[in-house]
């Protein structure tokens, strides 16, 4: 067990680095210099050309990722930092510290004064709808499963396919026009923060709302099809021909190993809840990492980019491991 | 009669009295000298020469205060809205939705930046909705008979939060570090012809070529008379000072904060900033010591919510803001549907034209050019670009709005006059080419869309070719053809001079037109309104014959706020100003 931590622990620290050297090599190669856009359209190419010196944006592709490195892992100071550039950038935090994303160039403060609690808001955003998300669809597929060929499952997968099918941006907009503009019984944004009449709990039922009808029906039709497979096999057979109660075949037997499937699926899921919900937080202008990343992206703030990413990739990598936990303790044939 | 009497007291250097107009303009002191030229202006007036507006802009520019000018115009300002009828309510919290961006250093802001921090920092001068330029920081200015020495003179009750006067230090320091080039304003560009020089550094850039930057002209350029006074001493005439003034960065602040604004900083204005999260909220409490005059509305709260427009959509129906003030013109129809929503209109001279570069074929031909006008339906663009919301344009960026747009008969849609122009340029099957244009907003992409359309049918195909805005200002002066969006200014002229004059930072089609540019600064000293309009006549028609852009449209641009929400008035540069605002209960 402890090797295989260790094992995947060193796993972990060879996907970051590739994934933050594409990043570098990625936003090179987006149109439009981080310093022309620091100054703005107006500004002459002097002024453009002088920032980007400052910028240290000159420097070999290879020196700059190397010294980014550094800066994150507090070997080095951010250059960005250096009061003789004017440029503002100040870090309470200190010069050097493990940890150090950099400055942003957008923002134009530490990436660490934004980064941790828009993650913490994509966190609270996801752990929501998981909480939702995970009961609903267990309960939904298990009923469609017990009652296969039925209505209540013809209902479960036609429901889950056109639920699935509708993407975010869609549902979100809807949900909004009834629910915000004709019947106004809820806030239209969740920007965290007490506005109107609205307290901010109530912010997180539309967000949450839109991630679970689009993950809800998509989960509960692998947790159908596990079931299904499951209920058909002989152990369950001699279970239900010994007499056994139904709650007791389906909770005692069935369950642990219908699981193994959805399991991997809600993994993914969980893991896209924590990165990737970009769409819901930017409709609903939700202050979490996804929107964060995408403002990064378009601007090419370097630091955020790289940073988003690499909290991205170690979640991802985070839940993998919680995944091959989970099938161990689901799978007894399975050891680590 | 009134308007004698009026009159009669500024040029016989009286005081008014107040009962001579409706504004409280005109209990300031006018007893200082008065520009000569007021007097002929005031008898073109009688004669009908000019016409009331025309006599309202350049009076105040020449230092007559706009309430006496207009009470010799013999027009009510229509600015004190009838809502000055009820009593304004003190205190509330006004929601506003707005982007939050870096607020650091306010000579180099972005239009963005500056519309809520306008709320504490302060100009010299402001232009109003109906274009006239009034004093704010400024209590009266004088422009010599010769337009080149502008003396500014400050309010003497203007106090800094801190309690300190604003004193004529603080004015030059702030005019001194906008037109530093190393400061990085757009001020330098506006102020450059009047009062800068370009000088070489010594130094050499990478490809050995001498650098080059701009100083002050002469060391007296900004000169400091008394406290409460500086003159600013042009090398040419200008007659649009005042206006400059109010050019959108170059607020007033408090040399002891270094050019930087943050929470805590000083500030003259109505509003001080309590809190700032960037990207997030910022919030200002109402500043009871205005020397204005205490604003009606206690706390306004600044929500960030994205560039995403539904979103601010949805908080304004669901009452989480009760402001919108940039709202989306695909959003429009369904803000009207709110029942608790205004939505203002400001009719402005914002637009976006189609430019050419005319160093290289086939844009080389002045016939070709011409043709790409002949062969665009102004009104066919307006309403299918912009869905009606604006004006038609007249392929020169001055607009009947502006104050000195020359009258000339406008070009007629005529697409078979285009191909015969494009024939005897030596492209009888027509020309091939590709625009550039951003990406967003939508209005741009659908303007150009109608625009090629239209184009294509007089044998003038052009390929449309959207990149993100970041890239499109690495380009845009670059490209062959591009579409470039303009904001709104109060002058035709200052477009003009911005756009199209030789060498200028922003001509970004490289024109270069000698007898233009000499037109250009007869123009521009031009005191005389007729005689104006007449030069701005003929630079139209340069532009319309020989010029580089297609200006088929001007938006309207639109702004929404809850029905609780009082006394408010848009203004077509979209500036808002919360001080005489209040909130009903």
């Amino acid at each position: 067990m402890l090797r295989f931590v260790v094992r995947r622990l060193g796993q972990t620290i060879v996907t970051l680095l590739a994934a933050s050297f594409l990043v570098f090599v990625l936003v090179e190669s987006s149109p439009g210099t981080v310093a022309r856009k620091m100054l703005g359209p107006f500004a002459s190419t002097e002024q453009v050309q002088m920032l980007y010196e400052s910028l240290h944006l000159d420097d070999p592709l290879m020196l700059r990722y190397v010294r980014w490195l550094g800066v994150l892992t507090g070997v080095v100071a951010d250059p960005l930092g250096d009061p003789a550039l004017k440029l503002g950038f100040r870090d309470q935090r200190g010069e050097r510290y493990f940890g150090n994303f950099g400055f942003s160039t957008q923002m134009k403060q530490p990436v660490s004064d934004v980064l941790w609690e828009r993650l913490g808001n994509s966190l609270l955003l996801a752990a929501l709808a998981v909480a939702v998300i995970i009961p609903l669809a267990l309960a939904m597929g298990m009923v469609a499963a017990i009652n296969e060929g039925s209505v209540v499952d013809r209902a479960v997968t036609v429901l889950g396919t056109v639920l699935a099918s509708v993407p975010e941006f869609a549902s979100g907009v809807i949900l909004v026009s009834i629910l915000v503009v004709t019947l106004g019984w809820l806030p239209g944004t969740s920007p965290l923060l007490p506005s109107g009449r609205w307290p901010v709990y109530i912010q997180f039922i539309l967000p949450v709302a839109v991630l679970a009808l689009f993950v809800t029906a998509y989960v509960a039709r692998f947790v159908r099809t596990a079931f299904v497979e499951v209920l058909a096999t002989p152990y369950i057979r001699t279970a239900i021909l010994k007499g056994l109660p139904p709650r007791s075949v389906i909770f005692g037997h069935a369950f642990r190993n219908a699981m193994i499937a959805p399991f991997t699926v809600i993994l993914l899921q969980v893991n896209w809840l924590l990165s990737g919900v970009v769409v819901t937080e930017v409709v609903f202008a939700y202050p979490g990492i996804g929107r964060l990343l995408l403002e990064a992206a378009l601007f090419g703030d370097i630091a955020v980019i790289e940073a988003a990413t690499l909290v991205a990739v170690f979640l991802a990598t985070l839940t993998q491991f919680i995944g091959d936990i989970g099938y161990m303790l689901l799978n007894p044939r399975i050891r680590l | 009669m009134a308007t004698r009497t009026a009159l009669t007291a500024v040029l016989n250097e009286k005081p008014i009295t107040a009962k001579s107009g409706p504004t409280r303009e005109n209990d300031m002191s006018e007893r200082d000298k008065t520009h000569p030229y007021l007097k002929s202006l005031y008898a073109q007036l009688e004669s009908r020469r000019i016409g009331r507006r025309d006599f309202l802009r350049t009076a105040t520019l020449l230092g007559m205060s706009a309430g006496a000018a207009y009470s010799i115009a013999g027009i009510s300002p229509g600015l004190i809205s009838s809502a000055l009828a009820q009593t304004p309510r003190k205190g509330g919290t006004l929601r506003i939705a707005a982007r939050l961006g870096d607020i650091k250093d306010p000579h180099t802001y972005s239009w963005g930046q500056g519309a809520f921090i306008r709320q504490s920092l302060e100009y010299l001068t402001l232009t109003g909705i109906d274009n006239v330029t009034r004093p704010l920081l400024l209590e009266k200015w004088e422009a010599s008979p010769d337009l080149k020495t502008w003396t500014l003179r400050i309010r003497r009750d203007a106090k800094w939060h801190s309690g300190r006067p604003l004193i004529a230090d603080d004015v030059i320091w702030n005019l001194k570090r906008a037109l530093d080039p190393k400061t990085g304003s757009a001020t330098v560009g506006l102020m450059a012809g009047y009062l800068l020089e370009r000088y070489d550094t010594g130094e050499v850039d990478d490809k050995g070529k001498a650098k080059f930057s701009r100083r002050l002209w002469d060391a007296n350029a900004i000169e400091k008379v008394d406290d409460y006074t500086v003159r600013l001493n042009a090398k040419v005439p200008n007659l649009a000072v005042p206006e400059h003034l109010f050019h959108h960065q170059l607020f007033m602040l408090d040399p002891a904060d270094g050019g930087e604004f943050k929470v805590g900083a000083n500030f003259t204005g109505s509003y001080q900033l309590v809190s700032y999260e960037q990207g997030k909220r910022a919030v200002m409490q109402a500043r009871p010591s205005y020397w204005g005059g205490a604003p009606h509305v206690q706390t306004l709260e600044f929500l960030d919510l994205g560039d995403n427009a539904s979103a601010a959509m949805a908080a304004l129906a669901a009452g989480q803001i009760d402001a919108w003030p940039a709202v989306d013109n695909s959003s429009l129809d369904a803000v009207k549907t709110l029942k608790d929503v205004n939505v203002y209109e400001a009719q402005t001279a914002n637009t976006g034209a189609v430019r050419v570069r005319p160093e290289a074929k086939p844009f080389d031909d002045p016939r070709v050019r011409k043709a790409m006008r002949l062969a665009i339906d102004c009104k066919s663009v307006l309403d299918l670009g912009i869905a009606g919301l604006g004006s038609v344009g007249e392929h020169h960026l001055v607009s009947k709005s502006h104050p000195d747009y020359g009258p000339i008969p406008a070009l007629q849609y005529d697409p078979g006059a285009a191909k015969k122009l494009l024939a005897e340029a030596g492209y009888p099957n027509g020309i091939d080419s590709e625009v550039y244009l951003k990406s967003a907003p939508a209005w741009e992409s659908q303007v150009v869309q109608s625009m090629v359309e239209q184009w294509r049918e007089a044998g003038i195909r052009i390929k449309m070719n959207p990149v993100p805005s970041t890239q499109y200002w690495e380009v845009w002066k670059k490209v062959p053809v591009g579409f470039t969006d303009w904001n709104h200014r109060p002058l035709g002229i200052m477009l003009l001079g911005l756009c199209f004059r030789t060498g200028a930072s922003w001509n970004e089609s490289g024109y270069s037109n000698p007898q233009f540019d000499r037109l250009l600064i007869e123009a521009e000293g031009k005191l005389d309104i007729n005689e104006r309009k007449a030069a701005m006549g003929k630079l139209q028609t340069i532009l319309l014959e020989d010029g580089p852009i297609i200006q088929p449209v001007f938006r309207s641009i639109f702004s929404a706020y809850h029905k609780r929400v009082k006394n408010f008035t848009m203004h077509p540069t979209n500036y808002y100003w919360y001080k005489d605002v209040w909130l009903e209960t």
